[in-house]
């Protein structure tokens, strides 16, 4: 009967066919933000009464207006969260049986204990400080606006009088239900509650309602609700998805409806309807691709949606609306592809299965499209455009999230729920198939193949909307591959080595230069780049093993390069001729799922100045920061039940940290 | 909507939410309100589609909300195009019974009797005496945790090696002596560890620092460097300037969240009993060996 025929506000054809549309990401903290005296990031200890700042001097007007960054406390806390979550409100996460709603999708993000979609007992071991979720369908309410007195129904004497009788309770409003049920069968209902153009507003859809109870788990300072939804587009299979995330309250989101790829899969069209919602309401937008390993060469193609070359404007379009992006999640790692960078040790990591094709595996990753499928690629590829148009299309942060379509953001290896209620801990859910090649072959990908995969780090200012989003468009962010390591990683050209060595590095960084996701100033003369990166492990974690800082640069021949060096490394290694440094050990006892922390680092600092720098030559850098191997999800399910996988199925893995890259361009 | 408007519809809607009987009635309603809004108010024949006027302005006006522009002519044809081609598939996928059995269009249908059970509970605005109430019954859930203000200084056992412990003593008697250097962060070693906390819950100094840190500062005395203590990242010497103790909100300071609470528990409460009203009007058969399972409750819990 009333299935999916009538939509509220802008439902349309959105709303019967999009699956996992919409994402909102709240965010949590459970913290209160730091004290306003903090002037300086990092360490810096704002009790210190004898500190002593820099003398300012009288800077001339120009001077004073020149920092864009001036009047801005540096950040001082890394916040964790998740931009990529999904609750029943997503058309394949109900049809796969998840039942948690957008609030019980908050309460369990902020740390509460759940009974599962299959019925276990589940639990974040330490709340997030911020999340988005994502949803679509229409819905009810126009009894509610009766009840109400809605303006709009109140013109009409009838509904005034049930209102009266509803309000009145006990008989009399019971009477009134009498009179509606009658009025309906005998055709005699009030024309207003008949006429769609009028009725369509008041059913609050599905949308509204999951903005307003963002709003109601908002709490600056401790837990931080942002609303968004996904964008959705699989031309052919290949994903081209994005999550798109509001600054804003429901006041501002309810205002329109969101976009979706029933409405357009073409990313332009998306970006046109940001500018229109920012135009609209005075809001702010922001969009994060994800999952390039599945858009078979897609995601960072030479060609605009339509096939046309990218152009100087779709470059800075793209740049404008889309600061940052998902390096990992559960269906896999999107850095790079070992047969990309050959040289590049550390790519094994969530490669497995997604590797094979598109999202729906109807076609398969040709090594053609590897350049134009991951995020290190697309970096490089983001020089060659910039050569050539001016402009850099692909200049994006990083970040990671879950994905997790049961409403559980689960990524610890030992805590891991699985992306749908299908998954969710058993003894042989590892051996099931999650998707079957649509296309040519028998392609198929498992539930072992999924990673525990991962978190949004955010070096915001505090804990709310505004700090959070304005992060994300500074790109002053990481991903982790759901391990908490705090990483600083800094670019200027006059870092010093013992500036590693500061007790104020934080500080520092920010004092001699830009942070993640900034720009390097044009060099001066005879001058190179340094790099101040230091990482501290997750204190409830493992140990690291190293930070490495990548590098890529277009050559004088105008081709990309890209170059992995050893930075900072835990023990007494040296690194061979070829530059690799030896393994830092392995701890980890399959069979019971334990490691322990014996080898490794607790903290790594250092500075590192670029040894190849060609200022002619534009180049990114970012870094990476390695755990120690630790038993993966897998382990642990052997452990706890029992069972015996295969011996394709990894049992360790070394968890990690990407961060936004930092950018150098020649002077023009 | 002053006071006593306030208080007055809280009696109502109490009494209302107490009337299961009410609840069917007001169900039925809106199924039949949305059903005529659906089909604008009469279905058309069986072999006719009507594309009114007002259906059409719906169409144009949810595109509208969609794009924030109107639809173009060509758009505008599409857009009917497309609803006409998904009436003649809708009306001949019910005609086929396609939506028997169906899990999506059952479990969306679900989801929207849930929606109305929520609508009727969120119409609810609780009185400030009932918040009250709510707020001392979950004292415990509304707590603010207790707070720490401290600063700490960290020795690196990686970079010390077999001197830390001792170094750490060293230090401590220097701090409590008063002639430790004026910045003793500056006389251990570089972290990226913070130096100080202010005003921190236990939770966020366990997200720092690890959870036994947490634990051991919460016990440290006030007012004077103690230590040193052992955490996942080495030894710290601890000098906790204030402890707040964990302390219970008056209803003004955190309306907003026991609002929010006391409304969570409300349609946690207004679903179930919405349910078990609604499932006393069947009688639920368990046929086959299953059957035993129900045998000594009531049968009807089948459907739970």
């Amino acid at each position: 009967m009333m299935s999916i025929e009538y939509r509220s506000p802008a439902g349309v054809a959105a709303l019967a066919l999009a699956a996992s549309m919409l994402t909102v990401a709240p965010a949590t903290s459970a913290q209160p933000s730091q004290p306003p005296n903090v002037a300086y990031g990092g360490v810096l200890d704002a009790g210190d009464e004898d500190y002593v700042p820099l003398p300012v001097g009288s800077p001339s007007p120009q001077a004073k207006a020149y920092s864009p960054y001036a009047g801005r406390k540096n950040p001082t806390r890394v916040l964790w969260g998740d931009t990529h979550l999904h609750s029943a409100n997503s058309g394949d996460a109900f049809t796969t049986g998840t039942r948690f709603t957008p609030e019980e999708t908050y309460r369990i993000s902020r740390g509460e204990e759940v009974i599962s979609t299959t019925g276990l007992p589940a639990r974040l071991p330490r709340p997030l400080d911020f999340v988005v979720l994502s949803d679509h369908a229409e819905g009810l309410g126009l009894i509610t606006e009766v009840y109400n007195s809605n303006p709009v129904l109140m013109g009409d004497s009838t509904l005034q009088r049930w209102n009266r009788m509803m309000k009145a309770g006990g008989a009399e409003a019971a009477a009134a239900v009498t009179e509606v049920i009658g009025a309906q069968a005998s055709n005699t209902l009030p024309s207003v509650l008949t006429d769609p153009k009028t009725v369509g507003p008041l059913m609050m859809s599905v949308w509204q309602r999951a903005a307003v109870m963002a709003d109601k788990y908002n709490e600056p300072g401790k837990f931080t609700t942002i609303i968004g939804f996904e964008w959705t587009p699989t031309p052919g299979g290949d994903n081209l998805h994005r999550n798109v995330l509001l600054r804003d309250g429901q006041a501002r989101a309810s205002q329109v409806f969101p976009f979706s790829s029933w409405n357009s899969e073409d990313p332009e069209k998306l970006w046109a309807w940001m500018e229109a919602y920012e135009q609209r309401t005075g809001g702010r937008a922001l969009a994060i691709p994800h999952n390039g390993n599945l858009s078979n060469g897609r995601m960072y193609a030479a060609q605009a949606f339509d096939g046309t070359p990218l152009t100087r404007d779709y470059a800075e379009r793209r740049q404008r609306w889309e600061p940052v992006q998902e390096i990992v999640q559960m269906k896999g790692a999107s850095e790079s592809h070992p047969k990309l960078s050959p040289n590049d040790e550390f790519l094994e990591y969530g490669i497995a299965g997604w590797e094979l094709g598109n999202l729906t595996l109807g076609g398969k990753l040709t090594p053609e499209m590897m350049p134009t499928s991951y995020v290190r690629a697309g970096f490089m590829r983001g020089l060659e455009h910039e050569a050539k148009l001016g402009v850099n299309p692909f200049k994006s942060g990083i970040i990671g999230s879950s994905d997790a379509h049961n409403a559980l953001p689960f990524v610890e290896e030992d805590n891991f729920f699985g992306k749908f209620p299908g998954q969710e801990p058993s003894a042989d859910r590892w051996k099931q198939r999650s998707s079957t090649g649509t296309g040519e072959g028998d392609a198929a990908r498992y539930t072992w193949q999924y990673l525990a995969a991962g978190y949004a780090a955010v070096w915001a200012t505090e804990n709310t909307r505004e700090a959070v989003f304005d992060a994300m468009m500074r790109r002053e962010t990481y991903g982790t591959s759901g391990t908490r390591m705090t990483v600083r990683f800094f670019g200027g050209y006059d870092y010093t080595p013992e500036d590693a060595q500061s007790r104020y590095l934080a500080d520092v960084g920010y004092t001699k230069g830009v942070p993640m996701g900034g720009d390097l100033k044009p060099a001066t003369a005879g001058k190179s780049p340094t790099f101040l990166v230091a990482a501290l492990k997750d204190p409830q974690g493992a140990n690291l093993d190293r930070i490495q800082i990548v590098k890529g640069w277009l050559d004088a021949s105008g081709t990309a390069q890209e170059k992995v060096y050893e930075v900072a490394w835990a023990g007494n290694r040296q690194p061979g001729k070829d530059g690799r440094l030896p393994s830092v050990g392995d701890t980890v006892d399959v069979a019971r799922a334990t490691y322990t922390n014996t080898i490794g680092s607790a903290e790594l600092a250092a500075v590192w100045k670029d040894p190849e720098f060609q200022p002619g030559q534009r180049a990114f850098y970012y870094a990476r920061v390695v755990e120690i191997p630790t038993p993966r999800w897998t382990a642990y399910d052997q452990a706890r039940f029992g069972v015996k996988m295969s011996a394709e199925v990894p049992m360790k893995q070394q968890e990690r940290g990407w961060t936004s890259p930092i950018w150098y361009s020649p002077s023009k | 909507m002053d006071v006593a408007d306030l208080v007055f519809t809280v009696q109502v809607m109490r009494r209302l939410l107490r009337e299961p009987l009410l609840h069917f009635l007001l169900i039925g309603t809106a199924l039949f309100l949305l059903y005529d809004a659906t089909n604008g108010g009469r279905a058309d024949a069986p072999r006719e589609i009507v594309m009114s006027e007002a259906r059409i302005e719906a169409l144009a006006e949810s595109f509208a909300t969609v794009w924030m522009r109107p639809p173009t002519a060509v758009e505008l044809k599409g857009l009917i195009d497309d609803y006409v081609a998904e009436e003649v598939y809708y009306r001949e996928g019910v005609a086929m019974g396609l939506d028997q059995d169906d899990t999506v269009i059952r479990r969306r249908l679900r989801q929207k009797m849930e929606f109305i059970s929520e609508d009727i509970a969120n119409s609810v605005e609780p009185a400030d005496a009932q918040l009250q109430e709510f707020l001392a019954q979950n004292a415990g859930k509304f707590a603010q945790p207790a707070e720490l203000s401290f600063r700490q200084v960290y020795l690196s056992a990686e970079r010390r090696g077999a001197t830390v412990r001792a170094d750490a003593e060293k230090l401590l008697a220097e701090l409590q002596a008063g002639r430790g250097p004026a910045h003793p962060a500056e006389a251990g070693d570089a972290t990226l560890l913070p130096a100080t906390m202010e005003a921190a819950s236990p939770q966020a100094i366990a997200n720092a620092f690890g959870e036994d840190f947490a634990r051991q500062v919460d016990e440290a005395p006030v007012g004077q460097w103690s230590g040193p203590i052992e955490s996942v990242f080495g030894v710290h010497l601890v000098r906790v300037d204030e402890r707040v103790a964990a302390e219970a909100p008056t209803l003004g300071e955190i309306r907003p969240i026991v609002l929010r609470e006391w409304q969570a528990e409300q349609r946690h409460r207004q679903n179930e009993s919405f349910l078990a009203a609604l499932r006393d009007k069947y009688k639920v058969r368990v046929e086959g060996p299953a059957a035993e399972l129900f045998a000594a409750r009531d049968a009807g819990s089948a459907a739970r």
